[in-house]
Parts: structure tokens; sequence; C-alpha cells
């Protein structure tokens, strides 16, 4: 379990690669539900995926050992990261203007890859009427005003759009089981 | 050193709140607020090094998380790295550890429902974190001209951020 997830370090993508193709601990069905699981509930991803997996296969010490495996060694090469970087930083203005072009990318990745999840609320339900997806592409577009525009306390935003999400989502299904949306 | 122990238990305080909201898009929809508390309300971090985190979080291999015990590092060392890690952990894994032996015997269907409508709340919150990161920088055509551009790139080839990450920094250097 530990050495399962030092090598995959984090991301979505390699999870799944190591537990489904490698080790073909869970199938793509049980990972996509304790995925979706994972990230419904408060905390990082990953985190709750290895305490959910871990937990399944191996217990509480399961739980212990994939954590520590998930954490410790990319902490640490982070830390070692950081550490560099700042020296370098220090005493190379070439290095710090490369930093800042790394965080200007940052932001573009966090820009495209909400635009891309917007876009699949757009686009992934066929059967639901413009109104309805346009208001919830609205409840995506609330979030970008209350957090950027009007800087909220992102929990009370949070609140705000999940009850506003939620009142959409119960109308949709209710119509749909009367089978006029 | 009781001051070090003050700021100590105030972070924890800050992160264990902040895991709690942590929900549906991971660490990256709290950034605005982690900027407004830690840069603009308590003054632990200068912007200068909000963004250096920011960059080596998203660069360094690892779960995006590792933002948090970074910030903890950066402001009060080991210590601090160890008590972000563990107040953002404690309840989470806490919560996830009962919910997934709970959700193992019963019905998905609220999960499914939870999931559809807390999509376009991660949409939306993941293009602000965006905008505020791109407004933390400092305001020059060169950083905006990046963030524009990835934008645009990233949107169009789906691959791992890392690269785009990579030909920033490399664009950045020679620029």
């Amino acid at each position: 379990m530990t050495i399962g997830l030092t090598s995959v370090g984090g991301a979505a993508g390699p999870i799944r690669h190591v537990l489904v193709k490698q080790r073909k601990w869970l199938t793509e069905g049980e990972l996509a539900e304790q995925f979706g699981i994972s990230q419904a509930l408060p905390g990082a991803t990953a985190v709750n995926l290895a305490v959910i997996v871990g937990d399944r296969f191996a217990g509480p010490f399961g739980v212990i050992a994939s954590l520590l495996g998930l954490i410790v060694p990319s902490l640490l090469l982070a830390i070692g990261l950081l550490q560099l970087s700042a020296q370098l930083a220090a005493n190379n203005p070439h290095y710090a203007a490369a930093e800042v072009a790394v965080t200007a990318a940052v932001a573009g990745i966090f820009i495209s890859n909400g635009i891309r999840v917007i876009g699949l609320v757009w686009n992934d339900t066929p059967g639901v009427q413009p109104a309805w997806r346009a208001a919830r592409v609205a409840i995506g577009a609330l979030g970008i005003l209350l957090v950027a525009g009007l800087h909220m306390f992102i929990p009370l935003a949070m609140v705000i759009m999940l009850v506003l999400s939620m009142m959409i989502e119960t109308r949709l299904n209710a119509g749909a089981r009367e089978g006029s949306v | 050193m009781s001051a070090q122990i003050h700021t100590l238990l105030a972070m924890a305080a800050h992160f264990a709140l902040l895991s709690l909201f942590a929900v549906g898009g991971g660490v990256k929809i709290l950034i605005p607020q982690m900027h407004a508390e830690f840069v603009l309300q308590d003054h632990w971090l200068s912007e200068r090094s909000f963004t250096e985190l920011l960059a080596v979080a998203q660069a360094a291999p690892g779960p995006n998380f590792l933002l948090v015990p970074l910030i903890g590092f950066r402001i009060a060392s080991w210590a601090g790295a160890g008590v972000a890690l563990l107040a953002f952990l404690v309840m989470p894994v806490t919560i996830a550890f009962v919910a997934g032996r709970l959700l193992h015997r019963h019905s998905n269907a609220w999960v499914a429902n939870f999931r559809q409508a807390f999509k376009p709340i991660t949409g939306g919150l993941w293009i602000a974190s965006g905008l505020v990161v791109a407004a933390t920088i400092d305001h020059a055509l060169v950083p905006l001209a990046i963030t524009v551009i990835v934008t645009l790139i990233a949107l169009a080839v789906d691959i791992s951020p890392i690269w785009w990450c990579i030909a920033a920094g490399v664009a950045g250097y020679l620029i």
C-alpha cells in the first residue's frame, strides 16, 4: 500500500493508473464511485481516497500506511524544492521572473480547468432544457462574482451556491419523475 | 517562544476551519481565502512568498493539498508544516473514515445528487481562484499574457498541467 501510493504521489491520473491498471485493487467503476465520495466529502480528494481505499483493504493500519505513503515522500520533496527555489530566486533575478511566470501559468490552468467543468455542466446533460442548464451555469458565474469580484468569505459563498444549486437539482429530479423535463 | 506557540495555534485554527470547506474542488478553491487570511489579514506571508508557494505546490509532484503544509513551513518552519498538516487532516480523515464505512453499505443516490449540484460551484470557484491568483501577481504585461495564453491553450490541448508550468518557467527565465 505504502509503496503503491508512494510511487504515484497524488494526482487523479496516476492514482487511477496504479490502483486499477497496475495493482488491480479496484475496478474502473469502483474507483469512480470511491472517487466521487472522496470529492463530495470535505478535505483533499487524494487524502479521502487514501483513507477509504486503505481502510477497505487493511483496516485502520491501511489508512495510516496509505496516508504516510501519500504525504511524506512528496512533502519532503516539495519542501526541498521550496528551499532551493527561495535560494535561487534570491540570487538570480531571471529565476525570480521564471517563478512569477509559473504562477501566472498556474492561474491560467485554474481558469481553463474551471471553464472545462462549466462546459461539462452545459454539455453533459442531454434531455435537460436549456433554461435549466443555463441556471446551472449561472451558479458557476455567481461563484466567480462572489469570490473574485466581491471577495466574499468563501465558506459563506459556498453555502449560498450550494443551497441554490440543490434547489435546481431537486426541481429537476422532481420534473424528471413526472416526465416533463 | 510563546509567540511562536501562539502563531502555531492560530494557524492550526485557520487550517482546521478551512479543511471543512475543501469540498468538491480540492484545495485550490480555497486559495483566495488563504490569500485573504494569511497575506492580507495576518501578514504572515508576503505577496511574493505566496506566489512562490503556489508555483512550488503546483510544480512539485504530489497531491495539490501539499500547498497547506508548504504554507505552514514558510510561516513557522518544520513545526509549522507539521501543525498545518495535522490541523488540515484530522477532521476530514475522521469524516472520510466513518463515511467510507457507512456508504459502503448504503445507497449512493445522495452522492450522485450532491456531485451534480456541486459541479457548477467547483467550476466557478476554480475560475475565481485563477482570477485571484492572477491579480496577486505584479501587473506586468508578461505574466498577464502567460495567464491568457495558458488559459486558451490548456482548453484546446488536454495534457498534464506540469508541461504548462515548465513552458512558462522557461519563457519567464528567458524573457
